[in-house]
């Protein structure tokens, strides 16, 4: 592209020629760059989004989440000459983390929404840029967004994650949406939360399905809590039907005793417990989850499917290809991508097999900050582990919960993480104590990303 | 009584004791506020001897909106002299006070994530008999979290993520009639953020603005199991 293209031309052009004129080694999505708050030429065609100049070194963060939002925060505590961009495709926050307990009246939706991106960014000096990522270029160190190009000195990808519905025998792509917007597995976006929601209040008896992944997926309890938030109201409200839980694992994967102990002495005949169930197959019509020895029927169902890094990671050319939830090439201590120290990864993308807990990427994301002030000037920090504090609510009538606090070792080579910390306990006689920690638990974490 | 005739009665009488209090706690770092004489509910002077060691005590210092926990650290007497860090600096916990050093009070907010006592509930307390997440017996605990604090050393992180001990609060014990007042408070630029993370609660609770008021000469001591409606053992 010429350089006397002038700006109008490229936007009359559209994407397609933007993609033409990037920079060799560019990931792009789609090159769709919006006038409205986009301005003047990058060069090549680009436009660069409309942003105050940098006061210092730029840190982009890509990602609104719990890690994006604690590490836009507390970098610019570390080193506060950092110029922070948090670059966040939502213009209003909800979070996954605590949405079961709506699904049981427990908390209302403002508990998980009544929280601005605009106050955090005010409150911590960060500037909030709504805006969808669409292509990176390392080589020149650019972000591309649907609202233009950001240069930054450095850069956290922390996108989350994705459904990997093929894990679960889903492999067309008609059934895939189909299955996304009908039993949406209720672990990534707001709107999930909102359709889970209604069916709960909508279910009049009969069979729900919630289904549980192998692997890592994101909140290893939330399943089994979500099984008992249903199971409470279905108690509650005396409706003639029950949860089945068709696990993949062969036993609940995170505080088990408490868990069993909840369906056996509160939800009797109403949950339904099945391990080594994982699905293969789904027919979203005919309402019936295969798995390899069973059939289910199901009036109603979150269909939680096995999960990986964000679809994000791979687009960018970040995804390690041996990873199995296609995860980030990062150094599992300094947080960069493998022969790039500008590009780091947090969050649930991360290859580390921490549970992907709201808490652990709060704790991570502090530690993250961390490493970036030091590679800033030039340094590097030693690693310390994040901490999963997590509970589970089990009962909506009383509130009880039970409670998990863990942290993580590295192997014996140091060099990445492989288990449990001895000093990881688990609080699983669940009471009316943790019930009300359950609450006071998100709260602190939403004053930790939203507050000064 | 309301708050305003409650106050006035107080500070008739707090006035007489507030000269011959005498201080056996001095340190640097503490903002000096003009002394409010603690009292119990009805405005009489609190005397050191009848504060319980079961639980805390919450009183406001040294303005409105700041809760403060006072202890009754009982059989576990506070070791004196700890160096101790927050985010403003270095600073020496020089101990309790009354007989035995028993008695030592600290800004009930905890460090880690703010949680504090609010009359619906407080995650924070006192657990002088131990519990699930204590460790141990005598500690401060914050339930959302499982931040543990000890009072009896400065209120210093004992386990959890909390990074800073509670703010110290300095009292002022009188031997000759056993009475108490505190008289300065460590940390105003964490209140300041307290304040600003809850201003539309505080507003709620104590009127626009209230919060930032000073107490005055003197201040209430309520148990915690009063104060709060739901106090969950954690």
């Amino acid at each position: 592209m010429s350089e006397s293209n002038s700006r109008r031309n490229f936007l009359k052009m559209g994407g397609a020629v933007a993609v033409a004129g990037t920079a060799g080694g560019m990931a792009v999505l789609s090159g769709h760059a919006t006038a409205a708050s986009a301005r003047k030429s990058a060069g090549g065609g680009r436009t660069m989004a409309n942003l105050p100049k940098a006061r210092g070194p730029r840190l982009v963060i890509v990602g609104g989440g719990t890690a994006g939002l604690t590490i836009a925060k507390y970098a610019r505590k570390e080193y506060p000459k950092f110029d922070v961009v948090l670059v966040e495709k939502r213009d209003m926050y909800s979070s996954c983390f605590s949405s079961n307990l709506w699904y049981s009246g427990i908390i209302d939706l403002e508990f998980l929404a009544d929280h601005s991106f605009l106050d955090a960014a005010r409150n911590n000096g960060y500037v909030y840029f709504n805006a969808t990522v669409t292509g990176l270029d390392r080589a020149s160190r650019t972000l591309v967004t649907s609202e233009g190009d950001i240069r930054y000195d450095f850069l956290v990808v922390a996108p989350g994650i994705s459904y990997d519905y093929e894990k679960i025998g889903v492999k067309d792509a008609e059934t895939m949406t189909a299955l996304r917007q009908t039993f949406p597995g209720g672990f990534i976006s707001p709107t999930e939360h909102v359709t889970i929601r209604r069916k709960v209040q909508e279910f009049e008896g009969g069979v729900f399905v919630q289904t549980v992944p192998g692997g890592n997926y994101r909140c290893l309890p939330g399943p089994y809590e979500r099984a008992c938030m249903i199971a409470s109201v279905i108690k509650k409200n005396r409706i003639k039907g029950k949860v089945v839980v068709l696990d993949a694992n062969p036993d609940i994967t995170i505080k088990k005793d408490g868990f069993h102990a909840a369906f056996d002495e509160l939800y009797k005949g109403i949950i339904e417990y099945k391990p080594s169930s994982a699905v293969t197959g789904v027919d979203v019509g005919k309402k019936v989850i295969k798995t390899e020895f069973d059939t289910v029927s199901f009036d109603d169902a979150a269909i939680y499917s096995n999960i990986r890094a964000s679809t994000l990671i791979e687009q960018l050319g970040l995804m390690d290809p041996k990873s199995p939830q296609k995860e980030a090439a990062i150094d599992q201590l300094r947080y960069s991508i493998r022969g790039d120290d500008r590009v780091f990864v947090a969050g649930d993308s991360r290859p580390h097999p921490y549970s992907k807990s709201a808490n652990t990427a709060n704790t991570e994301g502090k530690y993250v900050a961390k490493v970036l002030a030091a590679r800033a000037q030039g340094k590097e920090f030693a690693w310390y582990s994040p901490r999963t504090i997590c509970y589970s609510m089990v009962n909506a009538n009383p509130m009880e919960a039970i409670s998990v606090d863990a942290g993580y070792v590295l192997n014996k080579e140091g060099t990445a993480v492989s288990g449990f910390s001895p000093d990881t306990k688990t609080f699983e006689n669940r009471d009316a104590a943790k019930g009300q920690a359950t609450l006071e638990w998100a709260r602190g974490i939403y004053r930790d990303m939203f507050d000064a | 009584m309301d708050r305003r005739g409650f106050v006035k009665i107080c500070a008739g009488s707090a006035a007489l004791a507030l000269g011959g209090l005498g201080r056996e706690v001095l340190a640097g770092d503490y903002e000096t506020f003009p002394p409010a004489r603690l009292t119990d509910r009805q405005g009489n002077p609190l005397k050191a001897g009848a504060i319980p060691a079961g639980e805390a005590m919450v009183f406001s210092y040294p303005l409105a909106g700041v809760p403060c926990f006072l202890v009754n650290l009982g059989e576990r007497p506070a070791s004196a002299g700890i160096a101790l860090k927050n985010d403003e600096g270095g600073y020496t916990w020089t101990g309790g006070v009354g007989p035995g050093g028993r008695i030592v009070a600290f800004v009930a907010i905890c460090t880690h994530q703010l949680s504090y006592p609010q009359p619906e509930i407080s995650y924070l307390r006192y657990a002088a008999a131990g519990s699930e997440i204590a460790g141990g017996p005598g500690k401060i605990v914050c339930c959302a979290h499982a931040s543990v604090f000890d009072p009896a050393a400065g209120a210093q992180v004992v386990s959890g993520p909390a990074t800073m001990p509670l703010l110290p609060v300095r009292l002022a014990h009188d031997a000759s009639t056993d009475e108490l007042a505190a008289d300065g408070i460590m940390g105003m630029a964490f209140i300041q953020r307290f304040f600003k993370t809850y201003r539309a609660d505080l507003n709620r609770r104590y009127g626009p603005g209230g919060y930032r008021r000073e107490v005055g000469k003197a201040t209430a001591c309520v148990p915690l199991s009063q104060y709060s409606g739901i106090v969950p053992a954690c």
